[in-house]
């Protein structure tokens, strides 16, 4: 499944270059980055293009923000129950 | 690549929450579907699509985090990605980026503070800097979270998914006890703003554990939920059918107090006022408080106005300019008062509107707001107004008028512009009175100068004093005094050629005077200003005064003039009039200029005069007055004195002329002097050869009685015009010329001395009759020296003749002879008969001319007597001391009981 999903992703990043040969992708990564977002190369391309699509960024935003959140806190969760 | 673009936003979602969570597909399929149902609950955005918003909150961001070059890297990079124009829905995705944002410096806090902002969000003065306070940082979906988490991960609680605030802290050690005081600290605090807009974004949860309170009973979602809501989106929108809301209108009022119409409030042209459309239903009491408020957009209109038109507007100087660039700055301040509230107004949209209750825009905050800037824009308002047409010293007395105002606040707005107003003014001043240049291309100053005077008349006609450009902070004096320094060092450096500095004077570079100097200076008038006026006019002046002195000897030529054109060298006009007599005698027209300048030339060499300085001797010269038919030499001759340079300032050409009239009258008073003398002379010498004709005694008695009555008349006229004319005006003069501070005080004081001799020299209009007169009497004196003269000559005839027949007749004797035969003694008896005969007709000739006199004298009297100056009357006193006139004139008596009678009743 893992490799299932990268691959998925190495088409995203390759469609993203094919297909804004122009926006160097580093215009808004570099933006990102300016902002602190986090985001990385492929999630900001699966942003790009939901927000393409007429996602409501607010929403969006908020569905990565609880992401990270359950993330962190299933790991913090994870730490401790390996170390108790 | 088409088929990818297509790719649904589901698959899209899923590899996201792969991506985030690091796990397969399959493990996220919790995580997936809340983000499915997130994303699809909320399609349309609640925020306006406007990317430049958007990118100025980024930036306002950066900046808040004081991450200056990256916020204009940002800037950098958000053109580019504009240039390239791919991107449908950039606003979109940098919002996006914008809400992930996170700022660097504090990692771990993901809550913004809400606090009480709005409590202090405005600061009350307008011109302290705006007042951000921070946005919330992450719009975080704390509950279904942490219960979909609590039911998914640790699911130790079993919780119903309706789990409470308050119940929180108490199942959260259960799954994790270290991450939880991270996200329960702030969040407590914070939740209670948050809750309805959760309730709103996740309405399909059917969680919305919405009540601050810490109530444990569930609370049905889907009946609270559309409730809050709906008030909501109305106050959000506006566009309801019912009634506008306030916030709509709080919008409208702010564009409008940018002089820009609004939805609802727009203006109306013909009433030049902001009418609130009449057709929206709106209740009483906000209609009339945003028209309260519309009136601020009104007075901004008004100043902007004003500024717009004149700030392009060439022509209306400096002093305007500047005053155009403190209304600018005092909009300024409005301007940022008003991106306050805009960017108050901003923050609700983003925050959406949870926070109505003490934290909102309201009208009546505006109102409360907006009351010192209201005042303030009221006062700039009627100031323009005033200021309307008017320019330069204009200006900043009508600026200045307005300064007068007991409120303090008003006041030092006022000083303010005042000073920036006059600090052109200010630095014209200076340059003038410090280094004489007038650079006032729109004659703004109050000092004008024509250019079209030249040099000769620098000092009376170049420079005046603009009256309507006097500000009214600098007084008539000061002005004056202002006005004369620059012209005095002005006529220093163009008259005389002097460009020495003065030493005391400070230099130029003074004038660099900032604006608050201006306004310390013009409102401490009594101080520093004035002293400093008052130091620069005391060294011109007395630099000037020096320099005329000095190197133009101005007393000195005053003393000539004096000397010489007012007679006051007397051996030197004597000795000039003894040369002069024979050449004067003849008919006008045969007089040569160089002739007279020869006499004029010997006639200085014989005398004192020639210890005079050559410079002033070179000056003196002989003119000859304009000739009619029948005038003798006596009548056109005139000293004159050539003036140039610096000094002809003070012996102006009018000047001159009036000396040449008083010499000319003067020079005939002398004649009348000298002519008498002669006839004194003449009838000293003839009296004891004349004893022997004892039939002349009659005639030559009335010879010496109409000769001393006529001495007597000169006499006291030559007194009257030397001591009681002359001499005391001359004093005054010397005095004043000795204490003057300025050249326009020796001006004057001269000039006062020329009005008073000629007045008192009875040539001014009004004693032309009393001047006619001694006229009249001056023509008589010459006529009796020519019947005079008659008369010795025939009689000193007739004694030769007799001598010449007695000496024939002793001869005869002598011889033996007879002396006389019939023949010759008859003739004689004849000839003596003969000339006995003529002496009636000169004595009735003298009759004749005394009684003319008389005649003459008396009327001058009576003239005399009732003329308006006192020394004129006593001047009639002294001629008839004895009041022999006045017994034998009636006409002289009651006049002169009139006179003493008035001035009786005077007194």
């Amino acid at each position: 499944m893992a490799s299932a999903a990268n691959t998925n992703m190495n088409s995203v990043r390759e469609t993203m270059d094919v297909l804004y040969p122009f926006v160097c992708p580093s215009v808004l990564l570099e933006i990102s980055r300016l902002l602190n977002t986090g985001l990385d190369m492929e999630s900001l391309s699966i942003c790009v293009r939901l927000c393409e699509q007429g996602i409501n960024p607010e929403a969006l935003s908020s569905v990565i923000k609880e992401l990270r959140r359950a993330t962190d806190t299933l790991k913090a969760s994870d730490n401790s129950t390996s170390q108790g | 690549m088409a088929a990818l673009d297509q790719k649904s936003p589901n698959v899209l979602l899923q590899s996201l929450c792969c991506r985030i969570t690091g796990k397969s597909e399959a493990d996220v399929a919790h995580q997936f579907q809340y983000a499915v149902r997130v994303i699809g609950s909320n399609y349309a955005p609640t925020i306006e699509r406007d990317e430049f918003l958007v990118s100025e909150k980024i930036k306002k961001e950066l900046l808040k985090q004081r991450r200056d070059a990256d916020a204009a890297l940002f800037s950098e990079l958000h053109r580019k990605l504009q240039t390239q124009g791919v991107l449908k829905h950039r606003w979109s995705i940098l919002y996006l980026l914008l809400s992930l944002c996170e700022d660097p410096r504090k990692p771990s806090t993901r809550v913004g503070s809400y606090g009480s902002v709005f409590a202090q969000a405005l600061p009350r003065d307008a011109h302290s800097t705006p007042f951000y306070y921070t946005r919330p940082q992450s719009l975080s979906l704390s509950y279904p979270e942490r219960s979909a988490l609590a039911a998914h991960n640790a699911s130790s609680m079993g919780t119903s998914g309706i789990s409470s605030l308050g119940m929180y802290p108490l199942n959260g050690p259960g799954p994790g006890p270290s991450p939880q005081p991270l996200l329960t600290g702030p969040q407590a605090v914070a939740d209670p703003a948050r809750g309805t807009r959760l309730a709103w974004a996740l309405p399909i949860t059917g969680a919305a554990p919405l009540n601050p309170r810490p109530t444990t009973g569930p609370t049905p979602g889907p009946t609270s939920s559309p409730a809050s809501r709906l008030p909501h989106r109305q106050r959000r929108d506006g566009d309801t059918s019912a009634e506008i809301s306030e916030a709509a209108l709080v919008r409208d009022i702010l564009y409008v107090f940018q002089g820009i119409d609004g939805k609802f409030i727009k203006m109306c042209t013909p009433e030049n006022c902001y009418k609130i459309d009449s057709k929206v239903p709106m209740c009483k009491s906000l209609r009339d408080t945003s028209s309260r408020l519309a009136e601020l957009g009104w007075l901004h209109n008004k100043v902007r106005k004003y500024t717009d038109s004149r700030s392009l507007d060439r022509a209306f100087g400096l002093v305007g300019q500047s005053f155009c660039a403190s209304l600018h700055q005092e909009l300024k301040e409005y301007y940022r008062l008003l991106s306050v509230l805009h960017s108050q107004l901003q923050l609700e949209d983003d925050q959406g509107v949870n926070v109505e209750l003490e934290s909102t825009l309201t009208l009546r905050r505006l109102l409360v707001w907006t009351y010192d800037p209201k005042i303030r824009l009221k006062t700039l308002a009627a100031l323009v107004d005033y200021c309307q047409g008017r320019k330069g010293g204009e200006l900043a007395s009508a600026v200045h008028a307005y300064g007068k105002t007991g409120d303090p606040h008003m006041r030092a707005l006022v000083q303010h512009i005042l000073s920036l107003v006059s600090h052109p003014i200010l630095n014209f001043l200076y340059r003038w009175i410090y280094d004489g240049e007038l650079e006032d291309t729109y004659h703004e100053f109050f000092v004008a100068s024509d250019p079209t005077v030249k040099t000769d008349r620098l000092w009376h006609d170049k420079y005046s004093l603009r009256k309507s450009m006097i500000p009214s902070f600098i007084t008539m004096d000061q002005a004056r005094k202002v006005l004369l320094i620059g012209k005095s060092i002005n006529f220093l450096h163009q008259v005389c050629h002097d460009r020495t500095p003065p030493g005391k004077i400070p230099p130029a570079s003074k004038s660099a005077d900032s604006p608050k100097d201006a306004a310390e200076l013009f409102t401490d008038l009594e101080g520093a200003f004035q002293s400093k006026i008052d130091a620069a006019y005391f060294d011109t002046s007395k630099y000037l005064l020096d320099v005329l002195n000095k190197n133009y000897q101005l007393l000195e030529h005053l003393q000539a003039m004096r000397r010489y054109l007012l007679l006051g060298q007397g051996d030197f006009i004597r000795h000039l009039m003894d040369l002069l007599k024979p050449e004067l005698a003849r008919a006008a027209t045969t007089l040569y200029q160089h002739n007279l300048t020869g006499i004029l030339e010997t006639a200085v060499r014989a005398t004192n005069a020639q210890f005079d300085s050559p410079d002033i001797l070179k000056r003196l010269d002989v003119r000859l007055l304009e000739v009619s038919p029948g005038d003798t030499g006596w009548d056109v001759f005139s000293l004159d004195y050539h003036v140039d340079g610096p000094i002809a300032t003070v012996f102006t050409r009018d000047c001159m002329s009036h000396y040449l009239r008083v010499f000319n009258f003067l020079w005939r008073a002398k004649r009348m002097e000298y002519i008498l003398t002669d006839i004194w002379k003449s009838q000293m010498c003839n009296a004891k050869l004349l004893k022997s004709m004892p039939e002349l005694s009659g005639v030559l008695h009335q010879c010496h009685i109409l000769a001393s009555e006529m001495v007597h008349f000169i006499h006291q006229m030559q007194y009257y015009i030397t001591f009681e004319v002359l001499e005391c005006s001359w004093d005054e003069l010397w005095n004043k010329v000795q204490q003057a501070q300025d050249l326009d005080h020796i001006i004057a004081a001269h000039e006062v001395f020329l009005d008073t001799i000629i007045s008192r020299c009875l040539l001014d209009s009004n004693s032309r009759s009393l001047l006619n007169q001694l006229r009249a009497v001056f023509d008589q004196i010459i006529e009796f020296q020519n019947a005079q003269n008659a008369l010795y000559r025939s009689a000193l005839e007739e004694l030769q003749l007799r001598a010449q027949y007695e000496d024939t007749k002793k001869r005869r004797e002598e011889e033996g002879e007879w002396g006389v035969t019939a023949e010759q003694e008859t003739a004689e008896n004849r000839r003596v008969q003969d000339f006995k005969d003529t002496i009636p007709k000169m004595c009735s000739q003298l009759r004749l001319l005394t009684h003319f006199y008389q005649g003459i004298v008396q009327e001058f009297l009576r003239l005399l007597m009732t003329s308006s100056d006192e020394s004129l009357q006593f001047l009639s006193f002294r001629l008839d001391f004895n009041e022999h006139y006045k017994a034998r004139d009636p006409r002289l008596r009651p006049s002169l009981g009139a006179t003493r009678g008035r001035r009786s009743s005077n007194i």
